[in-house]
């Protein structure tokens, strides 16, 4: 490159970088929504959220309505809005035309056109952006009403700058409202271990790592009620979330959090005050809360008010007056504009050309919950199901325990894999429906079936490892493709 | 000359010198193939046996030294504060009022460990480096006696029994404790310890002495480790119990908790035994309080959290009143508060089947953990004033010691001793070495397991190449430079390359090791000097009879009948002086069946008496063991023809490696 072309280049980023400054401190990212208008009949559940005209904008101080500046123009309609660790970019979910499927755009916080980012079949949602800016979302958009009980559940991806996505996770009933934790893990919503289309879904907290691997129940799987949404890391060890008495998307949320510590035994309220209709809540840099709530009803509001955007500092004892709100507009979601910690990075163990994955259970036999247990024989072999190619699981073959109930098995990567552990007579002790996976190389362990959380395990040494493992593999008509062609 | 005799001429000179290289190469092969008895040559180079000089080493070198804080005493009254710079060799008198440093002593040997009699007028100091115990004046700072212990002393109390006042020092080298009297200044006993007996406390009122081992020992590869807490009565010198530290290691503080008559120990809850497959809940280690009570019963409780790791506890206290305890967390840079009487209600309110699997519980923590204070680099040693009002931690990678208010839990001032060695990349490195931040959740440091670079003697399965396929003994990073290749399988020719991008993969679990980072912990890593196991009192001095007996084993080349030990089987030929290792990989009939080659590094042996348990997957538990119970057919050194004697003679000779 010639110093002429490096000095035409330096000079065309100090234009671009002066026709879209940062966002100036203090600055706020809106989801709007037209306040009073009835939405017409939809088709996604992203067009249940986001009414036509939705529209993502940015507020800077002093928060006046006249000073919202759009940063989804051009789109039919936009929101759920992320700010890059860095503060200088917005990732938001937006759809071009009526007709178009949603995907993930960008735009410089400091304003300017968005650019599209994804370009998934099916669409793409719920933006995130983990470390070293990898960008991560949900795919496909479940049609509306259904997107826990989809025959094509969302799974998250993960997206480098300039490079095609890769499949994150199989959970059998999706996956949606990714966020990246400081230790650089994503924290998702997904449905807990249930049986087959019937069985109760019990919407709560997981992990994975930023390669997919490591799937692990985060919180709220034994308690709560049965929807969470938008979990949020807080700046103080906790992590907020909204929770609702069911996954329909018109129930009036409130805002709940567990302790970082104690995820399991510290769900509480995260507000001192009634928070329903509580439609996102997350941090600002100070260490307050931004929360987006509807007060429609609430005491000391009139009818006429709509969704307006809260700033709650710790331990408040009342919602307070609210710091915007724009009588034209439901301000639904508000994110703080802000430089903030890069999540961790994770070095990736994934071996992309790789089928299996390795899974090593110290003890089949170690379970913490009598009510899902058959009995309390010895499990002598596990037996393997996975749900590919159909709607139920179907067997993948059994796997030898061990005296001391260890196990250890080669399995197929890319699938939702349940467990049956069964005694010398092949009842079966302890059930597990196919929910957890493995990718390609991915070495992972548990302690036991149905054991405690958060536990670590015993020093000993498990006796399956001293064979191979056993290798299941898929049948070739359960196969499918892992990661659907952008 | 014609251009037809030049080029003549120079074809008689390639030819000459390509018939020299040739002559010279087949005599450079065969006397490598002689020297080394290895048919393949494809990876042996003159150097490996040549151009190694052990005086050419970077710990062999001058280095800076800097105001480390070690141990620390307060004075009966609280105004003063006795602050051990081992790396100076002084010790700093402060102002408890100012947080001024009032005066210096200079005091050989590397001052660690601190103690105080009675009425503050005598300041006994540990010193690890020259094996001693120190008296001085606390009216000038002066030494008025020393007196010789056992190897590494790194803790001293002082206690009055019914008999008189005793100090106890735990010598953390020979793995033994010194009851000294002090009237006359004698040594009374010198009682058998677990491993690397580290620090001790003094419980009802000097009627009985606690010292917690900081290394874990195990009976056999593959069983668990248990440190102990040696339990003695000072004034008879008896050892009253040993309690094992089930899976604990790094076992370095202890405290005793008035009115509560507990003994609490930070330690490491490690689960070497299970593979690694990932570091979330604790999968590799955790941190841990041990409460031993009055009864004999041990429970182990943890300090860190479900979702965050505060690893590498060292220094403890608790507070006069017996409710509270201070744990110091050199790898996450905090102190934990813990609220003693939420703890007691707890375990009071336990059953025997839930304190038993406490430990493995990551959530307890927050029933009692009241606090994490944020302290400077590496937090170490810490000692409350008398009245429990006054918390002093020493930071030691900053040179400093924070003061903190027990009440309130906020920070008072500094005491500052150093600049904390800002500009010397080895201790930037020493920072890389001791931090966890590199670690998935802060889960563990290099430190976890390299106490001060050294080894923690355990053995741990890496999933690297499957489960279960890789069970490999720790390595002590103490006198590694120019030992590389590293690892056992010796694929690692650098240090940065071993701490690099595949560590992160298959322990850590999060991004590398940033370049300048990974640079300065190589710095740190080659300037760390081989663990002395010899005596102080030895040092310098000449073989023993029996030593110079196992030298001339070591170097043997014929049997004692006059048989030729073939040069293969020569010890001298893998451990070739000056380090005792040829950096080769060598094949001594260890292979184990899940281990994917039959051939390993050949380890250096400068240091090896305290490197233990040995061979590549720790299997041997002492020296002897090598050749008593892991040699076959010869394959590790011709030692058939050895008789009992003549085997003590060779350890006893590697000792003083």
């Amino acid at each position: 490159m010639t110093p002429r072309t490096c000095a035409l280049l330096g000079a065309a980023a100090l234009l671009m970088a002066a026709c879209h400054p940062e966002a100036p401190r203090g600055s706020l990212v809106l989801t709007q929504v037209p306040a009073g208008v009835a939405p017409p009949p939809a088709a996604t559940v992203m067009d249940v959220r986001y009414p036509p005209g939705s529209r993502v904008v940015l507020l800077s101080p002093p928060l006046r309505t006249d000073a919202a500046e759009v940063l989804s123009g051009g789109l039919a309609a936009a929101g759920d809005p992320c700010v890059s660790w860095d503060g200088r970019w917005v990732y938001f979910a937006g759809k071009a035309a009526e007709s178009s499927e949603w995907q993930i755009y960008r735009v410089r916080a400091g304003g300017g056109s968005p650019e599209r980012v994804t370009r998934m079949p099916g669409g793409a949602m719920d933006p995130a952006v983990a470390a070293h800016g990898e960008l991560v979302f949900s795919s496909p958009v479940p049609k509306a009403g259904r997107q826990w009980t989809s025959p094509e559940p969302a799974a998250l991806y993960g997206q480098w700058p300039g490079q095609a996505p890769r499949r994150l996770t199989f959970a059998p009933d999706g996956a949606a409202d990714a966020t990246a934790l400081r230790d650089g893990r994503i924290l998702f919503v997904s449905a807990a271990a249930h049986d087959g289309p019937r069985g109760r879904r019990h919407l709560c907290l997981f992990t994975i790592n930023n390669d997919g691997t490591e799937i692990a129940a985060y919180a709220g799987q034994d308690d709560g009620v049965d929807a969470v949404r938008r979990p949020r890391e807080l700046g103080d060890g906790r992590i907020a979330f909204l929770a609702a008495r069911s996954d329909a998307p018109e129930a009036r949320d409130w805002a709940e959090c567990v302790r970082s510590a104690a995820p399991f035994a510290t769900r509480a309220n995260l507000f001192a005050f009634p928070s329903q209709g509580c439609r996102s809540v997350g941090p600002t840099p100070e260490g307050d809360l931004l929360a987006c709530v509807d007060t429609r009803g609430m005491e000391g509001r009139s009818m006429a008010a709509n969704a307006a955007v809260y700033r709650v500092a710790p331990g408040a004892a009342a919602l307070g007056a609210p710091v915007f709100e724009d009588p034209r507009w439901d301000s639904i979601e508000a994110t703080c504009v802000a430089r903030r910690d890069e999540p961790s990075g994770h070095t990736s163990i994934v071996m992309p050309g790789a089928t299996h994955g390795t899974i090593l259970c110290l003890n089949v036999n170690d379970s913490c919950d009598p009510e899902q247990d058959g009995g309390s024989g010895r499990a002598t072999q596990l037996r393997v199901t996975v749900l590919a190619g159909g709607a139920q699981p179907r067997v993948l073959g059994t796997v030898p325990v061990a005296s001391d109930g260890s196990m250890l098995a080669r399995l197929p990567s890319g699938v939702p894999l349940g467990f049956d552990a069964l005694d010398a007579a092949g009842r079966v002790l302890r059930h597990q429906p196919p929910v957890v996976w493995l990718q390609p190389g991915e070495i992972r362990a548990c302690v036991g079936c149905h054991e405690p959380r958060n536990h670590s395990p015993r020093n000993v040494r498990p006796q399956a490892v001293q064979a191979e493992p056993q290798r299941l593999d898929l049948p070739p008509e359960a196969a499918t493709p892992r990661t659907p062609a952008p | 000359m014609t251009p037809r005799r030049i080029a003549l001429r120079a074809a008689q000179v390639v030819i000459a010198a390509a018939a020299v290289a040739l002559a010279g190469g087949f005599t450079a092969r065969t006397h490598q193939r002689i020297m080394t008895g290895r048919p393949n040559l494809a990876v042996t180079t003159c150097t490996h046996c040549h151009l190694r000089s052990a005086f050419k080493l970077p710990w062999q070198k001058p280095r800076p030294h800097h105001d480390s804080p070690g141990g620390i005493a307060v004075s009966p009254d609280g105004r003063t504060l006795y602050i051990a710079l081992d790396d100076k060799d002084e010790v700093a008198e402060a102002d408890s009022a100012t947080l001024a440093v009032i005066r210096m002593a200079r005091v050989p040997g590397g001052p660690f460990g601190l103690a105080l009699d009675a009425q503050g007028k005598r300041l006994f100091v540990a010193c690890p480096q020259q094996d001693r115990v120190a008296v001085l004046d606390t009216r000038d700072l002066a030494e008025v006696a020393s007196i010789g212990v056992g190897v590494r002393p790194t803790d001293v109390v002082y206690c009055q029994t019914r008999d008189g006042e005793r100090l106890v020092v735990p010598n953390s080298g020979s793995d033994d404790i010194s009851i000294l009297t002090l009237s006359p200044l004698a040594e009374l006993a010198r009682v058998a310890a677990g491993r690397e007996p580290y620090a001790a406390a003094v419980l009802d009122g000097g009627r009985r002495v606690a010292v917690a081992n900081r290394m874990a020992t195990h009976d056999q590869m593959l069983t668990a480790p248990a440190s102990e807490v040696t339990v003695l009565d000072p004034a008879s010198s008896r050892v009253l119990d040993r309690l094992a530290l089930d899976s604990a290691h790094l076992a370095e503080g202890i405290a005793a908790v008035p009115g509560k008559g507990w003994v609490l120990n930070s330690m490491v809850r490690v689960r070497n035994l299970v593979p690694i497959t990932q570091v979330k809940d604790g999968w590799v280690m955790a941190s841990g309080l041990a409460i031993s009570r009055a009864d004999g019963q041990v429970t182990q409780v943890p300090l860190d959290e479900a979702n965050a790791y505060f690893p590498d506890p060292s220094g403890i206290v608790a507070s006069p009143d017996g409710r509270r305890a201070f744990v110091a967390s050199g790898g996450s840079d905090v102190v934990t508060v813990v609220d003693l009487d939420r703890l007691g209600s707890w375990l009071a309110g336990s059953s025997a089947a839930d304190r038993d699997d406490a430990i493995l519980d990551m959530a307890l923590s927050c029933r009692y953990v009241v606090a994490r204070i944020p302290t400077g680099c590496d937090p170490r040693h810490l000692a409350l004033s008398p009245d429990g009002r006054r918390l002093y931690v020493a930071e030691r990678l900053d040179d400093s010691v924070l003061v903190v208010d027990t009440a309130s839990l906020k920070p008072l001032g500094r005491i500052v001793l150093g600049d904390g060695g800002r500009d010397d990349p080895i201790r930037q490195g020493e920072r890389v070495f001791t931090r966890a931040r590199y670690t998935f959740q802060g889960g563990f440091s290099c430190r976890s397991c390299h106490p001060d670079g050294h080894v923690d003697g355990l053995s741990y399965d890496f999933d690297g190449s499957g489960v279960g396929d890789n069970l490999l003994a720790n390595r002590s990073l103490c006198g590694v430079a120019g030992t590389e290749p590293f690892k056992w399988n010796g694929k690692n020719p650098t240090l940065q390359f071993q701490d690099g991008p595949r560590f992160a993969r298959v322990l850590m679990r999060t991004d590398p090791i940033p370049d300048p980072q990974l640079d300065e912990l190589a710095t740190f890593l080659v300037n760390l000097p081989p663990t002395r196991t010899m005596p102080w009192s030895q040092v310098g001095k000449g073989l023993t009879p029996a030593q110079q007996s196992g030298r001339a084993l070591f170097f043997a080349t014929k049997r004692t009948d006059g048989t030729p030990i073939p040069r293969a089987l020569r010890c001298q030929t893998c451990h070739r002086p000056p380090l005792y290792t040829n950096r080769l990989i060598s094949s001594v009939g260890t292979q184990s069946p899940r281990d994917p080659k039959e051939g390993f590094d050949t380890p250096h042996l400068i240091g090896v008496g305290a490197v233990g348990p040995y061979l590549h997957d720790g299997r041997a538990k002492t020296l002897e063991e090598i050749w008593t119970v892991y040699q076959h057919d010869d394959l590790h050194g011709v030692s058939s023809y050895w008789s009992k004697e003549q085997l003590n003679d060779l350890v006893e000779f590697l000792k003083t490696l």
